[in-house]
C-alpha cells in the first residue's frame, strides 16, 4: 500500500501549494463567493486522487507499451516501417488530442470559417506525425539533436515571417495544445524505447529526450502553413465564454463527467489500438505483463477523467474570477505578482510534468535530481506567466516581442550546453503546457484580460501558451549550464 | 555451495533503500570514513493482493554500493541500521559481500589483504541471474516458489558474443534484467534450481546465474 501512499503525497505537496494560494487570495484581497470556493476545494481533492491514479495508470501502462513499441520499431531495421509508424502514431495521436479540438473550433470561430475545423486538425496531424517521423528518424541515424532544432525552427521562422501576427499566437499555442497529458508520456516512452537499445550509454540517455520537442514543431508548422495557404486577414468574430451560472456545488463535477469521459477515451483509443496492433504482430509482451498494460491503460483512463473534471469543474470559474478581480485592483502590481506566483505552482501540478521528471531521474540514474528540474521548471513559467499579464496591461507589447528573443537565446544556448539538456528543455516546452495551464491559467489570463481596460480576450487569450511552452526552453537550459560548470569544477 | 568462502579484509557494502533516499544514505556513509559509493535504480518486488489485481508488482529502488574495509563496514553498516531502522519492514536491506581488493581509490590497497580469516559467519547468499529484459518476473516466480523471500530487478543491457547487433547507424545491446536474490544458504540450491529450471538457463542465450557469499545482512525479515 505504500506506493500508492507515496504517489499521493508526491501529488500533494504539487497541488496543495495552488489551494494554498487561492484560499489564502479568498480571505485578503479576492473574497470569493462561498459556493465557488467549495467547488474549488473538492476540485482539488479530485484532481489529487485523478492525479495519483492516473500517474500510476502512466507508470505500469503507457511507459511500458511505448517502450517496447520504440524498441520493437528500431529492431525491425526498417526505416519504412519506423517512418511509417512514426507518421501515423503522431497523426492518431494528434488527432484525438481533445485540447486541439478545443483549439481548431475557437481558431474556426475566430476567421468566421475560413480557416475550417477539420482544416486545422488535419494539418496539425499531419505536421505532427511528420515530425515523429524525423524524431524517430533522427534517433536510430545519430542526427545531433542541435542541427535538427537549429533547421526546424529556421524554417518556422521563415514561415512565421510569411504569415500574420495573430496566427504567429494560435500556431505556437496550437504547440501547446496538441502535446496533451496521454500524448507526452506516450511519446517520451517511445523515444526511450528506440534509445534504451544503444550501447552507447551516453548517447541512449541524451537521445531519450528530445521528440517530444520535435514533435510539438510539427504542430506550429501544420498551422503556419494553413494560414499561408488559407490566406487569411484580421482575427474576427468572438470567443465563447463560459457562464458562471450554477450556483451549485455538486452538480458541475457530474455535468462535466461525460464529455469530460468521452474525450480523455477518444485520446486514449489510439494508444489502444497501437497497443493491440503491436501485440498481435509481435506478441512482444507476456500475458501476465499483457493484462498488466491493459490495467495500466484503465488506470491511467479513470485517473485522468477525475484530474480533467476537477480542473474543468472546480479550477476555471475560480482561475478567471481571480483573474478578473486581481486585475480590477488599483494597484497592477497584484496581477503580476499573482500571476507568475499561480505559474510557479500550477506547472509542477501537469500531469505530464510528473512522468518527465521521472523519466529524467530514469535515464540519467538519478543524476538529474528531479526537484531542480521542477524549479527551473517553476521559475520559467513563473515568468511566462508574468510576461503573458504583462502583455495584457501594456498594449504595445507583441507575442513575437518575446517568442523572438526567447528563441533566439534558445537556439545559440544549444550550443554551449551538454546534449542531454537539450533534449529534455525542448520537451518541457510541450510538457508545461498541459491541461492544468490550458485551463486553469488560461481562465485566469482571459479573466484578467476581461478587468483590464483595451486588452483583448481574443488577441491576448491566445499566446499564453505560446509563452509557456517557449521559456522552459532557456530555463531547462540553464539547469544544463549550471550543471555543466558545477560537474566541471569537481573534475 | 561453498560454505566457507575466503574472508578478505574488503568488503562491498550493498544497501537496497525506497527511492529517493540512496543520497542520503551515501551521505550518511560518507561521514564515516566511507570514500564513495555510486548509486543505480531497480524495483523491489512487492507482496500485495490487491495491488497484484491493479498491475503494480513492484517499486522503484535505489541501490548504493560502496567498498571499504571491513571494519569500517561493519561500523557502517550498523550507523546505517541505527539510522535507517533496516529492522522495520518496508525500510530497506543492507548487506556486504568480500572483495579481493579495491582499486582506484588512495586508502585501500590490494596486497594488504590477509586471508588468513577464517571464521565464516555466513547465513545468507545473494544469487544474481541476468537474463533477458520481460523475464525478471519469471525468476522471482521460480525463486518464490522455492522459498525466497523477495527480489530486486534492475534494468540494464549486455549482450553475450553471439548478441551485439547493428540496427541502422546505432549499435545496440540487448536489454536485459538483472535480479538479485537475497536467501539463506539452507535453500540457495533450491532457489538456483528452480530458476534454472523455469528460465532454461542451462541454454545458451537464456542468462546466466552466480551466487555470492553474503558475510553481514540488515533488515531480511522471516
Amino acid at each position: 500500500m505504500r506506493v500508492l501512499l507515496d504517489k499521493l503525497k508526491e501529488v500533494l505537496y504539487t497541488v496543495i501549494p495552488i489551494a494554498v494560494i487561492v484560499v489564502v487570495l479568498n480571505f485578503t484581497i479576492t473574497p470569493l463567493e462561498p459556493h465557488l470556493l467549495w467547488k474549488f476545494l473538492i476540485g482539488t481533492v479530485i484532481i489529487v486522487i485523478g492525479l495519483s491514479i492516473f500517474l500510476l495508470g502512466v507508470d505500469i501502462g503507457i511507459t511500458p507499451i511505448g517502450n517496447a513499441i520504440g524498441s520493437g520499431l528500431a529492431k525491425t531495421n526498417k526505416i519504412l516501417i519506423v517512418v511509417a509508424a512514426g507518421l501515423v502514431l503522431g497523426f492518431i495521436i494528434s488527432a484525438a488530442e481533445p485540447d486541439l479540438h478545443i483549439l481548431a473550433r475557437q481558431v474556426d470561430m475566430v476567421t468566421s470559417g475560413s480557416v475550417s475545423k477539420t482544416a486545422i486538425v488535419v494539418g496539425v496531424s499531419v505536421g505532427l506525425g511528420a515530425m515523429v517521423a524525423l524524431g524517430l528518424a533522427r534517433i536510430v541515424y545519430n542526427i545531433s539533436l542541435r542541427t535538427v532544432f537549429t533547421i526546424m525552427y529556421f524554417i518556422v521562422f521563415v514561415m512565421g515571417l510569411l504569415a500574420s501576427p495573430a496566427f504567429l499566437a494560435i500556431s505556437f499555442d496550437s504547440c501547446g495544445a496538441t502535446t496533451g497529458a496521454l500524448s507526452v508520456p506516450f511519446i517520451l516512452a517511445l523515444a526511450r524505447g528506440v534509445s534504451m537499445l544503444k550501447k552507447d550509454s551516453k548517447a541512449s540517455e541524451k537521445d531519450s529526450f528530445g521528440l517530444v520537442g520535435i514533435a510539438s514543431i510539427g504542430a506550429i508548422l501544420g498551422v503556419l502553413s494553413m494560414d499561408i495557404v488559407s490566406n487569411t486577414g484580421e482575427l474576427t468574430g468572438k470567443l465563447e465564454h463560459h457562464s458562471l451560472a450554477s450556483e451549485s456545488i455538486i452538480m458541475p463535477f457530474f455535468a462535466e463527467l461525460p464529455k469530460v469521459a468521452f474525450d480523455v477515451f477518444i485520446a486514449l483509443l489510439p494508444i489502444l489500438i497501437t497497443l493491440i496492433i503491436y501485440q498481435g504482430i509481435s506478441r512482444g509482451f507476456s500475458k501476465r505483463a499483457f493484462r498488466r498494460v491493459i490495467m495500466g491503460l484503465l488506470l491511467s483512463f479513470v485517473g485522468l477523467v477525475l484530474f480533467m473534471d476537477g480542473v474543468t469543474a472546480g479550477f476555471m470559474d475560480v482561475g478567471s474570477l481571480v483573474g478578473y478581480k486581481v486585475a480590477s485592483l488599483d494597484s497592477k502590481a497584484y496581477i503580476l505578482i499573482i500571476g507568475a506566483l499561480l505559474g510557479f505552482v500550477t506547472v509542477l501540478a501537469e500531469p505530464a510534468v510528473h512522468v518527465l521528471m521521472q523519466q529524467i531521474e530514469e535515464a540519467t540514474s538519478g543524476y538529474i535530481k528531479r526537484g531542480l528540474v521542477g524549479i527551473s521548471l517553476s521559475i520559467g513559467i513563473a515568468v511566462a506567466v508574468g510576461l503573458s499579464v504583462l502583455r495584457l496591461l501594456v498594449p504595445g507589447i507583441q507575442l513575437w516581442h518575446y517568442l523572438l528573443p526567447s528563441y533566439l537565446i534558445a537556439i545559440p544556448l544549444m550550443y554551449i550546453v551538454p546534449e542531454l539538456f537539450i533534449g529534455i528543455a525542448f520537451d518541457s516546452g510541450g510538457v508545461a503546457s498541459g491541461p492544468m495551464t490550458a485551463t486553469f491559467i488560461l481562465a485566469f489570463i482571459q479573466g484578467a484580460a476581461e478587468a483590464v481596460e483595451g486588452a483583448s480576450v481574443l488577441v491576448d487569450g491566445f499566446g499564453m501558451i505560446a509563452m509557456v511552452a517557449s521559456t522552459p526552453l532557456i530555463a531547462l537550459q540553464i539547469l544544463g549550464l549550471i550543471y555543466k560548470i558545477k560537474t566541471r569544477k569537481e573534475a | 555451495m561453498n560454505d566457507n568462502p575466503q574472508a578478505t579484509d574488503y568488503e562491498l557494502i550493498y544497501v537496497i533503500v525506497n527511492h529517493g533516499s540512496g543520497s542520503k544514505v551515501l551521505h550518511r556513509a560518507k561521514k564515516h570514513s566511507i570514500t564513495g559509493g555510486t548509486i543505480y535504480l531497480g524495483r523491489g518486488t512487492l507482496k500485495n493482493r490487491v495491488l497484484e489485481f491493479f498491475g503494480i508488482i513492484d517499486e522503484r529502488k535505489e541501490i548504493v554500493v560502496m567498498a571499504s574495509d571491513t571494519k569500517t563496514a561493519d561500523e557502517v553498516i550498523d550507523i546505517l541500521d541505527q539510522e535507517f531502522h533496516f529492522e522495520k519492514p518496508h525500510h530497506g536491506i543492507a548487506f556486504t559481500l568480500p572483495v579481493c581488493g579495491v582499486l582506484g581509490s588512495t586508502l585501500y590497497k590490494c596486497d594488504e589483504i590477509h586471508t588468513e580469516r577464517g571464521e565464516s559467519n555466513t547465513m545468507y547468499s545473494l544469487i544474481t541471474t541476468i537474463v533477458d529484459r520481460g523475464k525478471g518476473e519469471f525468476v522471482v516466480d521460480a525463486a518464490t516458489k522455492a522459498g525466497a523471500k523477495g527480489a530486486t530487478i534492475v534494468n540494464a543491457r549486455g549482450s553475450g558474443i553471439h548478441e551485439t547487433s547493428r540496427v541502422f547507424a546505432m549499435e545496440i545491446e540487448p536489454e536485459k534484467e538483472m535480479v538479485y536474490i537475497l536467501v539463506k544458504n539452507e535453500i540457495t540450491e533450491d532457489v538456483v534450481s528452480s530458476i534454472r529450471e523455469e528460465l532454461k538457463i542451462d541454454e545458451p542465450g537464456k542468462g546466466i546465474i552466480f551466487v555470492q557469499s553474503v558475510n553481514k545482512t540488515h533488515g531480511l525479515h522471516e
